[in-house]
């Protein structure tokens, strides 16, 4: 959606020294998020200098998209109640940001969530975020231990042509940037050197040399009818029964991951009402109930649907569920691997 | 545009129908269009808005919802009064494809306040009698309190025919029609399977029977729809409550062919 059409891609090296620079004069017009360090974890948040980066992390808990464009909780509208109800929209805040070191895992789930909030009904609080936005990507040079985003098409670097506006691939001392929108082009006064065949053959060594670190893949073809025909495989009670605590981590760290529930909230005199939406989860025992009865009572139906959203349903809009992140295998409490139970059913 | 700003509908009229369940005649400002099938996302601050379809079509820029008292929002609509407010956002959803049954036979199947849904399309039928084919309406109700639309029936039944049924009598009292399971009154019927297209809503359980009943009867998977209920925050293919195996019902349904959804997990069909 950032990607204008009719603009020149362009692809320059420049130092990292120069680029931190620029990202500091940003700071005028635009909140920059990035990637700090934070005892033993990294988390993205607002910065007061590109000093505070930390660019060599290997994940975060939580995604940037979720944090800081799809927010996990957000007004919706106020209602007052006298004679006559009156609804008040909140104005939509759109406030200028630069999200800088986006991993390609995280910015395809940027994408996968334009698919949900920009589809046939436009989300207005996702939208105005979304368009207020810089997007900077960073393309990995390791591997954590549950990222299978290489078996996904989704990483280590990242192939989306459009929807994000910058990215950087690691060149010690420098940074190769290639400009993918034309604001950022616009907003990138920094010459840097050309980029020639040799830059572009050493950014797809590295590729490659990053491609072989991978310890957890998956086979993802065939595996939308594989899951059609063993909807009912052991594979959903038993680790349902033994392991999984419906805790709902996964949901809540997966950057694809989309529910959400509205709630109102009356004020003491009865007289005024904020309705605000959070994020919900499909591991909740209430997310499918309906008046007589629940769709997903089962636990292990509950872990299913998240599992499937995940790994089957292309048809919902023609593209994985998952981003290969690793996110939801990370944080779970018991471990629970949605690769494994894939390969289990694929094994039998 | 906010779609999810609610507008203010006026109740025009409330009208007891069974135990529980009342019609309430809406009206908005401006014009309002609305096909038989579709839902409102009906509410009221305070509670929330739950997905109610459509028991009327939309004439004179009013329309009805009929709605059993279950949960909260319910409950508090139920509350209301003529001449109160309360919020809608809608039209949502796909409805019952009645055009693409011109010139066809029409065999609707109801239980319940399943019925809510099927009666736009009978009064969508009766204005423009002449282009569909024969038609019929089985309705089952628990007993003959909670049947709906009893004082249209006789309507009703002069431009199609109806067959009743209830589960009990409650009372010995001049119920003339059937009682047993609506799957029951399938066998009475002889259709014309290659030429008939059927809507069915009711509890999922009952349509499971019922479609498995009418597939029996030659009719195709494609030629059956069935509409389906979930939980609903949105109606707009966001909150993610009423996905459906990749589909979500709000916006895929709430009516779908049986072939779209025969036999997907978490679901009866």
């Amino acid at each position: 959606m950032t990607g204008e059409p009719a603009f020149r891609k362009s692809k320059k090296l420049v130092s990292k020294n120069a680029f931190f620079l620029w990202l500091n004069s940003l700071r005028k017009n635009y909140k920059l998020i990035g990637p700090v360090k934070v005892k033993s974890q990294t988390v993205f948040r607002e910065l007061n200098s590109s000093k505070e980066l930390f660019m060599e992390y290997e994940s975060t808990m939580l995604s940037p998209g979720k944090l800081f464009i799809y927010k996990p909780k957000e007004d919706l509208l106020r209602f007052s109640i006298n004679d006559d109800i009156s609804i008040d929209e909140i104005p939509l805040i759109s406030e200028k940001q630069v999200i800088i070191g986006v991993h390609p895992c995280d910015t395809n789930a940027i994408l996968y969530l334009d698919r949900t909030f920009l589809g046939a009904f436009k989300d207005p609080y996702y939208e105005v975020r979304r368009k207020n936005t810089i997007i900077i990507s960073l393309n990995c040079t390791q591997v954590s231990l549950n990222c299978f985003c290489s078996s996904v098409g989704a990483g280590p670097f990242l192939k989306a042509e459009a929807g994000y506006d910058m990215l950087l691939t690691d060149f010690e001392d420098k940074y190769l940037i290639e400009i993918k929108s034309r604001r950022a082009e616009e907003l990138f006064d920094i010459k840097g050197k050309r980029v020639g065949a040799s830059e572009l053959k050493l950014k797809s060594e590295k590729e490659k040399s990053v491609l072989n670190n991978f310890k957890k893949t998956i086979n993802v073809e065939g595996l939308d009818n594989l899951f059609v025909k063993n909807i009912e495989h052991p594979v959903w009670q038993h680790t349902a029964e033994e392991r999984c605590l419906s805790c709902s981590n996964c949901v809540m760290v997966c950057p694809t991951c989309f529910c959400y529930d509205i709630v109102d909230e009356t004020s003491m005199d009865l007289k005024t009402v904020r309705r605000f939406r959070h994020l919900d989860a499909c591991q909740d025992i209430r997310f499918a109930e309906v008046y007589g009865g629940n769709f997903r009572q089962r636990r292990a139906a509950r872990l299913r649907q998240f599992v499937l959203h995940k790994l089957n349903q292309t048809s919902q809009y023609g593209v994985l569920g998952t981003v290969g992140c690793g996110r939801c295998i990370t944080w779970c409490p018991t471990a629970i691997d949605l690769t494994e139970m894939a390969k289990e059913i694929q094994r039998s | 545009m906010n779609q999810l700003k609610p507008l203010k509908a006026r109740i025009k009229d409330i009208k007891l129908e069974a135990e529980d369940i009342k019609t309430y005649t809406l009206s908005t400002e401006g014009s309002f269009a609305a096909i038989p099938g579709q839902f409102n996302m009906v509410g009221y601050p305070g509670v929330g808005e739950a997905p109610i379809s459509f028991s009327s079509i939309v004439r004179d820029k009013c329309f009805e919802h009929t709605i059993k008292t279950v949960g909260r929002v319910t409950g508090l609509l139920n509350g209301l009064k003529k001449g109160d407010k309360l919020l809608i956002r809608g039209p949502y959803g796909r409805g019952w494809p009645v055009n693409n049954a011109k010139g066809r036979d029409i065999l609707l199947i109801a239980g319940g306040v399943g019925l809510a849904p099927i009666r736009p399309v009978v009064q969508m039928i009766l204005d423009k009698r002449e282009l569909f084919g024969d038609v019929s309406l089985i309705y089952g109700a628990r007993n003959e309190k909670n049947a709906l639309f009893m004082n249209e029936f006789d309507k009703w039944g002069k431009g199609i025919s109806l067959h009743l049924t209830v589960d009990e009598v409650a009372q010995a009292s001049a119920w003339k029609h059937n009682v047993g399971l609506v799957t029951d009154l399938l066998d009475m019927l002889r259709i014309k399977p290659d030429n008939t297209v059927a809507f069915v809503c009711g509890p999922e359980i009952m349509m499971r029977f019922i479609c498995r009943g009418l597939l029996m009867m030659g009719i195709a998977q494609s030629s059956v729809y069935v509409s389906l209920e979930r939980r609903m925050k949105c109606g707009i293919a966001h909150c993610g409550h009423c996905q459906h195996f990749g589909l979500f019902v709000c916006k895929d349904g709430p009516v779908f062919s049986y072939k779209e959804v025969r036999g997907l997990p978490d679901g009866l069909l």
